[in-house]
């Protein structure tokens, strides 16, 4: 926790924190002389003489003063450093995000991305004055109070300081038991949870299937054993809750006999010992009041602990070359736009013994693939769902790195380039096209921001975007919605054609949905991939014929190994796989539902 | 600058913003009620918008022009970018410094205007049975803002007291189920008394009248009707004969009616809000006692300090080593006893939990397995969760942990508070110092916020959103760079400033906070002001010692209170909830006899594949009719196919043959019987349905292919899944039928779609309910889908929801929906040559690109 703290503290503010520590230390100090002043204040509140009280109290209200002062000042730097790390973290996290691995985006590492992002930051304003400080003055309050001590009563001193380890480790311990209780609870709960939302979610197929019975006693039993364990968690529970408390009545009580036993020997007077118990209650304060912060002290370890997770998080691996992928072009690759038109900027891509895996541990996706897409070609990839399509398609995107192989554009290495020119290298449309909330124009134009007004409607007619736009209020200055979702699937589906094809890049990559139904979509991508005039290498996936008979080549891919590879019309007249695909496609395109059923029916009947 | 007398001084003292408006245009919309339209380029950075939003304007008082009075206005229009508003007026005899104010104002004057306070009303998630609103022509802006607010299909009464015959004319917003009433004003209770005698179960009140009428309304609302307070939204908006005449300002009056004889004839109704002490009703006893024992224990540990105050006196008193014995002894039995008696407490309601939390969850799935199907459907699997893990933990804390916590955060402070006093009023009294200044400060922090609390909340929601499509987003992002990530940055660079600017103001006040309630304060406190009283002799130093002990961490626990008792409203919500699911109206089976014979069962035994509907009418919400007066017959064998445009009905027809909802009118019966009178188990032998939304229970392939039909022999289950087009898939399987479902044997869309069909082959039901989306979910296997699906409808009476036409231009019957009626039904020949409705859908339907295929030709001609 300490590590992430001054992990993410940025450098310039270390000085601020050293500043911030040492008039901790002092405040400490101010406030355990306080309580020292106390002694000989009530001595003689007690004693014969009470006005001799005056110059003892004069030196608290001096301490106390002093201590205020100096508080002020601790929680302005603290407020300080609180918004410099709310500032910095937020930062460090969204730029680390945009460079993590894609692999690494699993449901569980995205859901601890965003509330690392978007819950973070009250907690971070106030980590440094509500809980650093208090959690340093708490632990170091009793030891000052305890050093105190020690010119007034020496084996009182020794309990005291005895004291603090043991009372701390009662704190911790109790915390740590409570965890620990608190996660075999949740462990037994949630399996029962996911037997009840399965019985909630399946409702209509075991009700359909008269299982409601049988399943009802089903999570029963799941009922009786999370019963059982729940027993069993308490006896956990009660433990960690009642050992604070329990070791700090101890401590009240061993320090406070302590003191009479002094009184009764006559070490100290009593006026002395009465203000000793005052002091103990002073020493044991902190405690209580550490107590009162384990549930911030729980938060804040959380959030940590989640920001470290996406600063450790694997990025992206990148080289050193910031353009020029084809070697007869020396530009940039963001200066291709301007060349465009020029037949020879469309590259040639190799994938060379390519394997992928999504982790170490997991099975391979694709393996020893060795595939060649020549330069201006446009090749459909078909294959059934899982067989690895898409995955060629991010290794090409750069969006994927290959676990071994290389990806080659030109012969240049996608290793070898930097990310920003990796990615200026293909427009991709995706299968589940993502939009943000922004106007029409913000999404179109997110691929080449500085596109002619010229090339937009182009794009906009190529991707059958004019229907859209004469429908829709507003045209252009529409807005999409959050994810897009003013607009229907195939809408969204259109808008990312044209800003895939507004990208002024040498490959276009297509991921064609599967559950498009509209023919408007399906034209868009048939025109994405033959009537824009901008020199390509393309590659789709394609689902459907009409995206498939616009391909010079087609591969058909299945576990992750190509199984037929040609054009069209030789893959048809061998007549394997992609034949049988391209039949049952056909088929399924003249589908009637009374038909089958009415034919069969009658020669069953 | 006028006088603004205390309020005024209030105000400023808490940091009010006054910004200054300026008249565009006043309208006059009735003879004694006027617009004014005004702008305010400032005013809107501080406002809250919303229905019945209002601001606080300085009106000079029309006597003394020095003086000003605030009067607060509901905002009638407005438009935040423009800075624009109005407010409407009510003028009246003799005039207020509003209403004269009104009545003389004309383009271009100005008036000081403020926001503070101010409260939106807003419809909740769970739609109330309906809104009554009460009020009269000076709530009429604010309940115009409601009326537009409200949902169509909610119902809305609204009283209106009419303290002037002009009051008529003003005029109302429209809200197509609004019935309005206007009360002539003979009295304080005669508006209360003509609201109408009925059953209010459920429903909602929003109240803004007069401030006599207000009490009356008060008492008739929760002593007759019993309205609980939740439920309830009152406010007097101004008081009769007070200062100048009538004066029309907002004052707040949260006073309790007092408690009125009670009405014997109005019927009490029940509300969901209560249902929460419902559910809990059974633990109250517990609860009480757990309470006091708390109270108990509570006490006990305070007393080791009441027993060091006794040490103390009797090292004074130079007792002997056996009264300090005593003492310690005492002190270890009841740190002891203290301890040993939370613990068992702690135990024991945990016992007690345990038990109650697992009898709930039976409760809850015994309830929700004879719920409408379509109550899930409704909801999905989110809010389920919600239920069944998150409100079964919160009901968990409130029964184990909230209770006693909040009887430990009051017990605590009050019996320190009566100690201290008793011992010494005047240190105690002064002890309360700081703690006012904490709670001042804060108030005044809170104020200050104004907005910005929500604001966070909503920004925080927000953030949320944005970041997970930040996260979504990333391979776009990745690919098209630029300004689709730069817009996430600029977004959260708002949020920080956002958060900085709201807090960084009030370093100052929390550290005053912090600082004025830390012990190290109280104990100057007490040590100054013992110095005093000792030296000057008025007080016996031992009581100071009770100070010492206990005064220093006053401040903490009586602030602790609020925190204390903020986990028993969680956990409250929570129970009302889980109550409201166990009060669902749950499918009922009735005895056949109580239906009418259908003409079908007087027929000698009908098919048991006929389906009829018999002039069914289905509506979610009453008078807000889904499906309209259908009958429809089909034949044993057929297929029919329903078609219309989304929301046209055709989804919720077909639903309710499968019985997910009740019709609530008419019947639906399969073979002679109506739903209704056959018993879940029965009545799915003889419904089978294969929905888009394939729902696989975690177990093996054959499990569920067997669901229904858990006997089912080996070679029957195969020859499903053959007929079925999954066989081949299944075998290719690790293990074959018998692989169990989960990450490691991940089925595609149509796979799983196919193992729904082969399910469904297997129940073998008579009649079936299709949803023909499930063939192009997944086009990998579309055809496979669709051969599947074409078996399974084989020798069935067949219902299918239609969404593209050239799939069902064979069927035997199409039948076109319309705003859940039938408007036209035919085979497909028929409503081509009608040239009705049907044809303009076949006409508009976005034609799927004709199959052209060089060596596959399609098999041409339907065999019918």
């Amino acid at each position: 926790m300490i590590r992430t703290f001054f992990a993410i503290l940025p450098a310039e503010r270390h000085r601020g924190m050293y500043l911030h520590l040492t008039l901790t230390l002092i405040s400490v100090i101010l406030r355990a002389l306080g309580t020292v002043a106390l002694v000989p204040l009530i001595g003689a509140l007690f004693g014969p003489n009470p006005a001799d009280a005056w110059p003892w109290l004069g030196l608290l209200a001096a301490a106390t003063a002093a201590g205020w002062a100096i508080d002020a000042v601790i929680s302005r730097i603290g407020m300080d450093l609180g918004f410099a790390l709310l500032d910095s973290t937020q930062h460090a996290v969204t730029d680390r995000l945009s460079r993590i691995r894609l692999s690494w985006f699993t449901p569980a590492n995205t859901a601890t991305a965003r509330q690392a992002i978007a819950a973070t930051g009250p907690d971070l304003v106030g980590i440094v004055v509500y809980l650093l400080t208090p959690l340093l003055s708490g632990v170091l309050l009793p030891i000052a109070i305890a050093i105190a001590l020690i010119p007034i009563s020496g084996p009182l001193a020794l309990a005291a300081l005895i004291g603090v380890p043991i009372l701390l480790a009662a704190f911790v311990g109790g915390a740590r038991i409570g965890r620990r209780a608190d996660r075999v609870a949740a462990e037994t709960n949630s399996a029962l949870t996911e037997r009840v939302v399965e019985f909630a979610r399946t409702q209509q197929a075991l009700r359909a299937s008269r299982r409601t019975e049988t399943e009802r006693s089903l999570v029963g039993t799941a009922l009786s054993r999370q019963h059982g364990a729940a027993i069993r968690v308490l006896l956990l529970q009660i433990p960690g809750q009642v050992l604070f408390g329990l070791a700090s009545q101890l401590a009240l009580l061993v320090l406070a006999g302590t003191t009479a036993y002094l009184t009764v020997t006559g070490t100290v007077s009593v006026p002395e010992a009465i203000a000793l118990i005052v002091v103990i209650i002073r020493y044991l304060e902190p405690f209580t009041s550490l107590a009162g912060l384990s549930a911030a002290i729980e938060s804040t370890t959380g959030v940590l602990r989640n920001i470290r997770t996406v600063l450790d998080a694997p990025t992206v691996g990148a080289g050193s070359i910031v353009g020029a992928v084809t070697p007869t072009e020396t530009s940039p690759a963001r200066d291709r736009s301007q060349t465009q038109g020029s037949a020879a900027s469309a590259p040639g891509i190799t994938l060379a013994e390519v394997a992928f895996r999504y982790a170490p541990d997991s099975p391979e996706v694709v393996a020893g693939l060795d595939l060649e897409f020549a330069p201006g070609t446009t090749t459909a990839i078909v294959g059934p769902s899982g067989s690895g399509k898409s995955t060629i398609l991010s290794l090409i995107a750069g969006l994927q790195e290959p676990s071994t192989g290389r990806v080659l554009v030109d012969g240049v290495d996608l290793a070898d380039l930097d990310v920003t020119a990796r990615h200026a290298l293909a427009g991709v449309v995706f299968q589940h096209p993502y939009l943000f909330d922004g106007s029409l124009r913000d999404n179109v134009l997110t691929g080449h921001p500085d596109a002619t007004e010229q090339r937009i409607d182009e794009v906009a007619r190529l991707a059958r975007l004019d229907e859209l736009l004469d429908r829709i209020p507003g045209g252009w200055d529409a807005e999409v919605g959050e994810g897009g979702t003013a607009l229907s699937g195939g809408e969204r589906q259109r808008v990312s054609i044209a800003r895939a094809l507004l990208k002024p890049a040498p490959i276009l990559l297509v991921d064609e949905a599967t559950s498009a139904l509209d023919t408007e979509n399906e034209a868009a991508i048939v025109a994405a991939l033959t009537a824009d005039p901008t020199p390509r290498t393309r590659i789709v996936i394609a689902h459907r014929l009409g995206s498939i008979r616009t391909a010079d080549r087609v591969i058909f891919l299945d576990d992750g190994r190509v199984v037929e590879d040609g054009t069209v019309d030789e893959l048809l007249t061998a007549g394997g796989r992609f034949a049988r695909f391209w039949h049952d496609q056909d088929a399924a395109a003249g589908w009637t539902l009374g038909r089958t059923s009415q034919t069969l029916g009658r020669t069953r009947q | 600058m006028a006088k603004r007398g205390f309020n005024g001084a209030i105000m400023s003292a808490f940091g009010l913003r006054d910004h200054e408006a300026e008249v565009i245009e006043v309208e006059r919309l009735a003879p004694k009620f006027i617009r004014v339209r005004m702008t305010s380029p400032t005013v809107f950075t501080d406002a809250e918008l919303g229905p019945t939003a209002w601001l606080r304007f300085w009106f000079p008082d029309p006597a003394d022009p020095d003086f000003e009075h605030q009067r607060g206005y509901t905002i009638t229009e407005a438009d935040p970018d423009a800075g624009t508003f109005a407010v409407d007026f009510v003028l009246h005899e003799p005039a207020g410094p509003a209403s004269a104010w009104a009545e003389s104002v004309s383009a271009g004057d100005r008036v000081e205007v403020a926001s503070m306070g101010s409260t939106v009303f807003t419809v909740p998630d769970e739609l109330p049975a309906g809104y009554l609103l009460i009020g009269d022509s000076a709530s009429i802006p604010a309940i115009n803002s409601i009326l537009e607010a409200v949902p169509a299909e909610v119902p809305v009464e609204v009283y209106l007291e009419e303290h002037e015959a002009t009051d008529r004319l003003i005029p109302l917003a429209d809200h197509p189920r609004a019935a309005v009433r206007w009360v002539p004003r003979r009295g304080e209770s005669s508006l209360a008394a003509d609201i109408e005698s009925r059953d209010w179960s459920d429903w909602r009140v929003w109240t803004a009248p007069e401030s006599g009428s207000l009490k009356a309304i008060r008492a008739r609302l929760k002593d007759d009707f019993g309205f609980p307070k939740s439920e309830i939204t009152a406010r007097a908006y101004w008081y009769e004969g007070r200062a100048f005449g009538k004066m029309r300002g907002e004052k707040k009056d949260d006073t309790p009616a007092e408690a009125a004889e009670q009405t014997p004839a109005a019927p009490k109704g029940s509300w969901r809000a209560n249902a929460g002490g419902r559910l809990i009703a059974p633990l109250k006893a517990t609860l009480w006692i757990a309470g006091i024992l708390q109270a108990i224990v509570t006490l006990v540990e305070l007393a080791p300090y009441v027993l060091l105050v006794e040490l103390s006196r009797q090292l004074l008193t130079g007792a002997g080593s056996a009264t300090l014995w005593a003492t310690g002894i005492w002190a270890v039995v009841l740190m002891g006893s203290g301890v040993v008696l939370s613990a068992a407490l702690l135990f024991w309601l945990h016992l007690v939990d345990a038990r109650f939390e697992r009898d709930l969850r039976r409760r809850l799935l015994t309830t929700m397995a004879r719920l409408p199907l379509g109550w899930f459907v409704d909801r999905g699997s989110g809010r389920i969760k919600q239920l069944v893990q998150d409100d079964t933990l919160a009901l968990h804390y409130l029964v184990t942990h909230a209770v006693s916590d909040a009887v430990q955060a009051v017990v605590a402070p009050v019996a320190v508070l009566v100690y201290l006093f008793i011992v010494d009023w005047r240190i105690a009294l002064a002890l309360l110092v700081p703690v006012l200044v904490y709670v001042v400060t804060m108030y005044i922090m809170l104020i200050q916020s104004g907005t910005k609390p929500k604001q966070a909340l909503t920004w925080a929601e927000q953030m949320n959103v944005e970041a997970g499509s930040y996260l979504a987003g990333q391979p776009v992002i990745r690919v098209f760079g630029g300004a689709a990530a730069s817009r996430f940055r600029s977004r959260l660079d708002e949020y920080v400033r956002f958060l900085t600017d709201w807090q960084r103001p009030f370093t100052t006040f929390k550290t005053v906070m912090d600082l004025v309630n830390r012990p190290a304060t109280y104990l100057l406190i007490i040590a100054a002001l013992g110095t005093w009283l000792t030296v000057s002799g008025s007080i016996d130093p031992i009581d100071l010692l009770p100070f010492l002990f206990l005064g220093t961490t006053f401040g903490a626990r009586l602030l602790g209170i609020g925190y204390g008792l903020s986990g028993l409203s969680t956990g409250l919500l929570a129970a009302r909830r889980i109550q409201n699911t166990l009060d669902e109206e749950e499918l009922e089976v009735v005895h056949p006899h109580e239906k009418d014979t259908p003409a079908s069962a007087r027929e000698a035994s009908p098919a048991p594949g006929l389906v009829e509907f018999d002039d069914v009418g289905f509506a979610y919400r009453v008078g807000v009719p889904v499906i309209d007066g259908v009958s429809l017959r089909l034949e044993p064998g057929t297929v029919t196919a329903l078609v219309g445009p989304s929301g046209s009905g055709k989804s919720t027809l077909a639903a309710l043959l499968a019985r997910f909802h009740d019709v609530t009118e008419g019947a639906v019966r399969i073979g002679g019987r109506d739903l209704r009178t056959l018993p879940g188990d029965e009545l799915y032998t003889r419904v089978g349905f294969v929905f888009q939304d394939i729902q696989l229970v975690h177990g093996t392939v054959a499990e569920n292919i067997a669901l229904a039909v858990p006997e089912a022999s080996e070679d029957a289950i195969i020859a499903a899944a053959r007929q079925a087009q999954i066989h081949d898939r299944i075998l290719r399987l690790p293990d074959g039928y018998d692989t169990v479902i989960g990450a490691e044997a991940a089925l595609s869309g149509g796979e799983r779609q196919r193992l729904a069909i082969a399910r469904a082959i297997l129940a073998d039901t008579p009649v079936l309910v299709l949803d023909e989306a499930t063939a192009f979910a997944d086009p990998e296997s579309e055809h496979l889908v669709q051969q599947a699906l074409g078996r399974l409808a084989v020798g069935r009476t067949v219902l299918v929801i239609a969404h593209r036409l050239h799939t069902i231009t064979d069927v035997d019957r199409i039948v076109v929906l319309d705003h859940g009626r039938v408007a036209e039904s035919g085979t497909h020949t028929d409503l081509i040559a009608a040239d009705g409705r049907y044809r303009k859908l076949w006409d508009a339907r976005e034609t799927t690109p004709a199959p052209t295929s060089a060596t596959a030709p399609r098999t041409q001609g339907a065999a019918r």
